[in-house]
């Protein structure tokens, strides 16, 4: 009876894979249908005023094409109810595809999102740091152009930066790479420093509450909580982020950074926007 | 209505559980029990019965639980932020705690025959008083069952939880049981109020939202693996040795072999250090509960 079961449950397993990798399919194709269709429909539309007005000038020249992006990115952040002060991408695959989580990262600058954390838990984006901010500055230029690029200009954090406020009053935007040392880590390296000062008895420990912690692993006052984690990949698990500082965050999965574009990002904001925060009431 | 509903499954029901069973299951399931007012508010009734519904759907997972061998759960009964809610409905909360935690002592013999013990979690000193009493007579009552585990966050938030830990240690070096080098990743696991259990394998919250609402943080970020705290514990131990030598040695530099054996032994006190510290933890924790069943004996 037992193998049976067994049996019974493998198959079930087949069927979910099937039903998932179906769905990812049908997602990549209907994005790539929806293209063609698009593209079918314009050219279709065009091809008659093309041919009745000679004298048309190219309709989508490409500088004009950056302006009018970057204003529409800009107007779909005004539209949203709320927006995020921090947002973090937690990637959670193996392959990271820098040019593709630089992307994300400018969209939520052009956006109008303050604070934005780049995490993965193997501490990856940590080591290479100049590579994705490279990669960042050169999307930067890419997407928003020379104008938008002085218009939101960024800011690289890396940890234990004494970010001084007023320079955050010049930034657009601060970018943070994270890694899992700034998790537990951080947490018990700051119950080392308050048990210290105990030793020392520079505090008792009746002092240690939930404020003193807080103010130790709050690196820059400024610096708010993340409000939104996008996740992409397919493990279900915060692997680690900002444990202490996930509290009120909302989680939102997406399937993979690969090839990601700015509708999904919008639609995750979207659904963010919706969300209703009680704080317990 | 019971903690945990008794009856069998259906047919389907069985036929479902065996068929996953087969597969891997998780050993721990933390809940948030979240929605009993949106659900109140779509059937039109009022809020206390909206919470006392969910306590009911409460007592009908664990009974599913049980079917799925599954033996350790925790639920997000009640968070610190709760309170602020209008008094009234706090006040309701307290009241339904109270009647469940007086049904449970009545239902002992139910309980010891599931071997099921009950945990509270959370800071208990901000609840009224007879609650505490009531709480602490349960805990105590079920303390050596140890067949299934259920662990009731009530007045907890993970950040307390995790505050409260670190000033438990704080409290441990004021007492001189432990030193501030002693503190580490995995001393701080063992000083949460969940000490005693594993860190859940399946977090599931009801009602749509996605958000943790600060439960369960630490045990939810994922452990470094079991190398990777050895080696840095064994580091840390090398380099407090290092420190002690330099102050409190007579200026020799050590052989290899008079190095190990001192890392050996620092190792080995510091182990017994902790170990100590533990206990007096423990007893504290413990003391606190008995000093409440007492208390509520006189009374």
């Amino acid at each position: 009876m037992v193998h049976v079961y067994e049996f019974m449950w493998r198959v079930l397993h087949v069927l979910l894979h099937i039903h998932r990798t179906f769905i990812t399919l049908f997602r990549i194709r209907l994005r790539n249908w929806n293209g063609q269709l698009w593209s079918r429909a314009l050219a279709a539309l065009l091809v008659p005023i093309a041919l009745s007005f000679p004298k048309q000038k190219k309709l989508v020249p490409a500088p004009g094409k950056r302006v009018g992006r970057r204003y529409r990115w800009g107007a779909d952040g005004k539209s949203l109810e709320k927006l995020p002060d921090h947002i973090g991408l937690l990637i959670a695959e193996e392959e990271p595809r820098y040019t593709d989580i630089a992307n994300l990262v400018v969209w939520c600058m052009a956006v109008g999102i303050s604070y934005i954390s780049v995490y993965d838990n193997h501490g990856v984006f940590r080591r290479n740091n100049s590579r994705l901010m490279e990669e960042i500055l050169k999307q930067q230029q890419e997407l928003l152009g020379l104008e938008g690029s002085k218009q939101h200009s960024v800011e690289f954090l890396s940890n234990g930066t004494d970010k001084q406020d007023h320079q955050v009053l010049s930034c657009q935007s601060v970018v943070k790479v994270l890694s899992p040392d700034d998790g537990k880590l951080r947490i018990v390296q700051a119950a080392q420093e308050l048990c210290r000062a105990v030793e020392q008895m520079e505090k008792t420990a009746k002092d240690i509450n939930v404020t003193v912690l807080d103010s130790l692993l709050r690196e820059s006052k400024t610096t708010p909580d993340p409000d939104l984690v996008l996740k992409f990949g397919p493990v279900e698990s915060t692997l680690g982020f900002l444990p202490w500082h996930i509290r009120l965050t909302e989680f939102i999965s997406l399937p993979s950074h690969v090839d990601v574009s700015y509708e999904d990002l919008f639609s995750a904001l979207q659904h963010y926007a919706s969300c209703e925060q009680r704080l317990g009431k | 209505m019971s903690w945990i509903r008794e009856g069998e499954l259906n047919l389907i029901e069985k036929l479902s559980a065996n068929i996953l069973k087969a597969g891997p299951m998780p050993k721990h399931v933390a809940f948030i029990m979240d929605g009993n007012r949106r659900y109140a508010r779509k059937r039109q009734v009022e809020r206390q019965e909206g919470h006392t519904q969910g306590f009911d759907k409460l007592a009908e997972t664990l009974r599913w639980c049980l079917n799925l061998s599954i033996h350790e759960v925790t639920v997000y009964a009640f968070s610190i932020e709760n309170f602020k809610r209008s008094k009234d409905e706090v006040d309701g909360l307290m009241e339904l705690a109270k009647q469940k935690f007086i049904r449970l002592l009545e239902e002992q013999d139910n309980l010891e025959k599931h071997g099921v013990c009950i945990r509270v979690l959370g800071d208990l000193t901000l609840l009224p008083l007879d609650l505490q009493q009531h709480i602490a007579r349960a805990v105590v009552a079920t303390r050596t069952h140890n067949k299934c585990f259920l662990n009731v966050c009530f007045a907890y938030t993970s950040r307390h939880e995790i505050a409260n830990a670190v000033g438990e240690m704080a409290w441990g070096v004021e007492q001189g049981l432990i030193k501030s080098s002693d503190v580490s990743e995995a001393l701080l696991s063992r000083c949460l109020y969940s000490s005693n259990s594993p860190n859940p394998d399946l977090l599931i919250r009801t009602s749509g939202e996605v958000r943790l609402s600060d439960f369960l943080l630490w045990q939810k970020a994922r452990d470094q693996h079991r190398e990777g705290q050895a080696l840095q514990q064994h580091e840390a131990d090398r380099a407090c040795l290092a420190d002690l030598l330099q102050h409190h040695g007579n200026g020799k530099p050590l052989d290899a072999q008079r190095r190990r054996e001192a890392l050996l032994n620092y190792t080995a006190s510091r182990e017994e250090r902790v170990q100590d510290f533990l206990g007096a933890l423990q007893h504290k924790r413990d003391s606190f509960l008995t000093d409440l069943t007492s208390q509520a004996a006189l009374a």
